[in-house]
């Protein structure tokens, strides 16, 4: 269980990203957090991530809060996957994979190629492993970098803005993708595209302006918000 | 981010980069390492004496490449009275006092001439020979030039750091003088009108221009007499008494005069060892040889430079801490001073905190320094151009600091610093053409001795240009490849 409590966060500026946001994150689903651009998803996951620290309230892994995880456990548990994704252009698919199972867990090379070639292969992508990420397209690279992540056996996986750079095609296919895979972890879908959320995700949270609206399964946090996506 | 590419352009670009760097290395450091610690052995002690090599007929390289010259043959007498091994340094006369004063030889013998102002700052010996300032003048221009007077509102050369430049500026401020590197360039410029005369050493001036086929002659009487002598520090009066009753008794027994006939007599016996030009195979191990310290002195300062600059790099690029200020105002001093003073600085500077460099270690250590100002700066932008994402990233997978910046920034900004470190590169080698000021024997140096006794400028001078050009230009083109394989690659975020 993940939990976030009463978590307040102000920019240096002074502007208020996050104001006593309440969201409990069940394990084996996937997830939503949706908001406009400006309401705070980004700063609450950074704030999941552990790379901004709430100025009060506390995020809890199974009842322990992050502050107190060593950095492994606690990368281990909880896997970003950025929207800019920062697949590492100077390494290949499989290199990219392998770094984190070889100098985080420790594996040994063979091992950690093994691996990850195994799951290339289980999500789809197997073909890619020897590409670099400039030679990659753009639904591929957000494969990959997913696939990075789950290398190290997340307890959630957060993606932020996952459908930002795929088009509609891409998307639906991407959704489906991901749908197979929720097996492996618990997803986390930070987006403002409601109607991808809605169709992968069991249930969320609504933020506006910093602060949490609505919580509940997707298809009241449709009905009851009278979310309307707004062109971008 | 769709450029389809096949592995291909990956090991074309990574080998490409690798061969040249190991490539470079290896023949570096077998061509440069051992010469760098060759000339400290000694047995004998030893009497080390400094002249230019560039000032026939008393200091040159002759038909075989070796030293000689009446100042060498007075050099080698004194050497044996003093029953002392001889060791003759070369180095540029401009340099050559300040050398003595450091400690970096024992004496000059290279017709310095006794002056008020060098005899407050060095011992002179009894002179060795007299001869006096003249004026030459183009032939052409014999009629309308009689004199100095003559020439009053316009332009004279001389040679730079030689008592007629203070002469001519202090007794006739009319003239305006202009101070050379050497004659064959004063020689150069009087035929291209550039200057209406030279002031030069009567005997020197005659020889050279005989030697060269030069259309100038003499005008007026000599300007004054000058008495040639043999500087040492004040600090050993022993070795001035020493080579005092060793001139004293050459003069005794003829030997003094015995050199005078053999340089300036009009018998032709020793003459024709010196009259012939430099063999061809003497002038290419010549510049071979300057070129091989001109590589080794430029490798060996990439090498240091590089390794000097990565942690300056990084610490450019960090937080505002003590050491980044350190790091910040070593680099722009030594970026915003000229590269000569700085060579001077350490070549003459060091021995006086009781570090004693060889003219090559100082230069290596001083372009090194210089070179890993410039590097650091390309390597602190390198390190910028890295997107902060990767970081991010690198954390969100659990890799520490030191493995991001092992593993993910640094191969990214190597790679993108590549380029501007070959221009870096290209930068130094040409920067070493310095380095002869503190009496390294590198290329262009080679190239002026050779010049001296062939007064062939222009083509000595292109050839030095082409073997720079030869190294330069691959590099060159090396930096363009990689500059477009890494855009290609994504690497700089756009």
């Amino acid at each position: 269980m993940l939990e976030v409590r009463d978590v307040s966060f102000s920019y240096p500026d002074g502007h208020a990203a996050l104001r006593g946001v309440n969201i409990t994150f069940p394990k084996e689903h996937i997830l939503g957090i949706l908001g406009k651009s400006g309401s705070g998803k980004t700063t609450l996951l950074k704030c999941i991530g552990r790379f901004l620290m709430p100025q009060s309230g506390r995020i809890e892994l199974e009842g322990r809060d992050i502050r107190e995880l060593p950095r492994r456990e606690l990368r281990r548990s909880i896997g970003i996957v950025f929207q800019q994704l920062y697949l590492f252009p100077h390494l290949t698919v499989l290199e990219n994979m392998t770094l984190a199972p070889r100098k985080v867990m420790k594996k040994d090379a063979h091992e950690a190629e093994r691996e990850a070639r195994q799951t290339l292969e289980k999500l789809g992508i197997g073909e890619l492993a020897d590409k670099y990420p400039a030679q990659i397209s753009g639904g591929q690279a957000q494969r990959t970098a997913i696939a990075r992540s789950l290398l190290l056996k997340p307890d959630y996986l957060l993606l932020d803005e996952p459908t930002a750079a795929l088009d509609v095609d891409t998307t639906r296919e991407f959704g489906q993708w991901l749908l197979d895979l929720k097996a492996e972890t618990t997803f986390v879908i930070v987006t403002h595209d409601i109607l991808f959320a809605s169709k992968i995700a069991s249930s969320g949270a609504l933020l506006t302006g910093g602060e949490v609206t609505h919580t509940g399964p997707m298809r009241e946090i449709l009905e009851t918000a009278g979310y309307v996506e707004e062109e971008e | 981010m769709y450029l389809r590419k096949n592995r291909k352009a990956r090991n074309a670009f990574d080998s490409a980069a690798r061969y040249a760097v190991a490539g470079m290395c290896v023949f570096l450091l077998a061509v440069c390492v051992r010469p760098l610690y060759a000339d400290e052995s000694s047995a004998r002690k030893k009497f080390t004496v400094a002249l230019t090599g560039k000032y026939p007929p008393f200091s040159f390289y002759s038909a075989g490449g070796e030293l000689t010259g009446f100042d060498v043959d007075v050099a080698r007498a004194v050497a044996g009275r003093l029953d002392r091994e001889l060791e003759l340094v070369t180095t540029e006369w401009d340099g050559i006092l300040a050398g003595l004063l450091v400690g970096k030889y024992d004496a000059i013998i290279g017709s310095m001439a006794v002056t008020p102002q060098r005899a407050e700052k060095v011992n002179f010996s009894e002179p060795y020979y007299v001869s006096g300032a003249q004026l030459f003048i183009h032939e052409k221009n014999r009629r309308t030039i009689k004199g100095i007077k003559d020439l009053y509102g316009r332009k004279v050369g001389v040679g730079i750091g030689e008592t007629y430049e203070h002469y001519l500026r202090n007794k006739h401020p009319e003239i305006k003088t202009l101070a050379y590197k050497s004659t064959v360039d004063i020689f150069q410029d009087m035929r291209n009108g550039r200057i209406a005369g030279f002031v030069t050493d009567r005997l020197v001036g005659l020889y050279q221009i005989k030697k060269g086929g030069m259309p100038f002659q003499p005008a007026g009487p000599l300007l004054y007499k000058e008495r040639m002598a043999i500087p040492v520090v004040k600090e050993n009066p022993a070795l001035l008494v020493k080579i005092n009753r060793a001139l004293k008794n050459m003069k005794k027994s003829g030997e003094l005069d015995e050199f005078h006939e053999k340089w300036f007599g009009t018998g032709t016996g020793p003459q024709e060892s010196r009259d012939a030009a430099m063999t061809t195979k003497t002038i290419v191990i010549k510049l071979l040889a300057g070129f091989g310290k001109t590589l080794q002195a430029a490798f060996l300062s990439i090498i240091i430079g590089f390794i000097l600059a990565v942690p300056s790099g990084i610490v450019l690029n960090s937080r505002r801490t003590v050491a980044y200020y350190f790091v910040r105002s070593v680099n722009d001093f030594i970026r915003g001073t000229p590269l000569l003073i700085q060579l001077f600085f350490v070549y003459f500077g060091a021995p006086q905190i009781g570090l004693v460099l060889s003219p090559m270690q100082a230069a290596v250590f001083t372009l090194s320094i210089n070179t890993s100002a410039y590097m650091a700066e390309v390597i602190r932008s390198g390190l910028m151009a890295v997107d902060p994402g990767q970081t991010l990233a690198g954390r969100s997978l659990g890799l520490t600091g030191l493995q991001i910046f092992r593993h993910i920034v640094w191969p990214q900004a190597f790679r993108i610093s590549l380029p501007p470190l070959m221009n870096s590169v290209v930068a130094l080698m040409k920067d070493t053409a310095l380095i002869a000021v503190i009496s390294v024997s590198e290329v262009i140096r080679e190239a002026q001795s050779i010049i001296s006794v062939t007064y062939e400028p222009l083509k000595y001078y292109f050839i030095v240009a082409m073997m720079f050009f030869v190294f330069t230009f691959p590099l060159m083109k090396l930096a363009g490849r990689l500059e477009r394989k890494i855009k290609e690659k994504g690497f700089l975020n756009a």
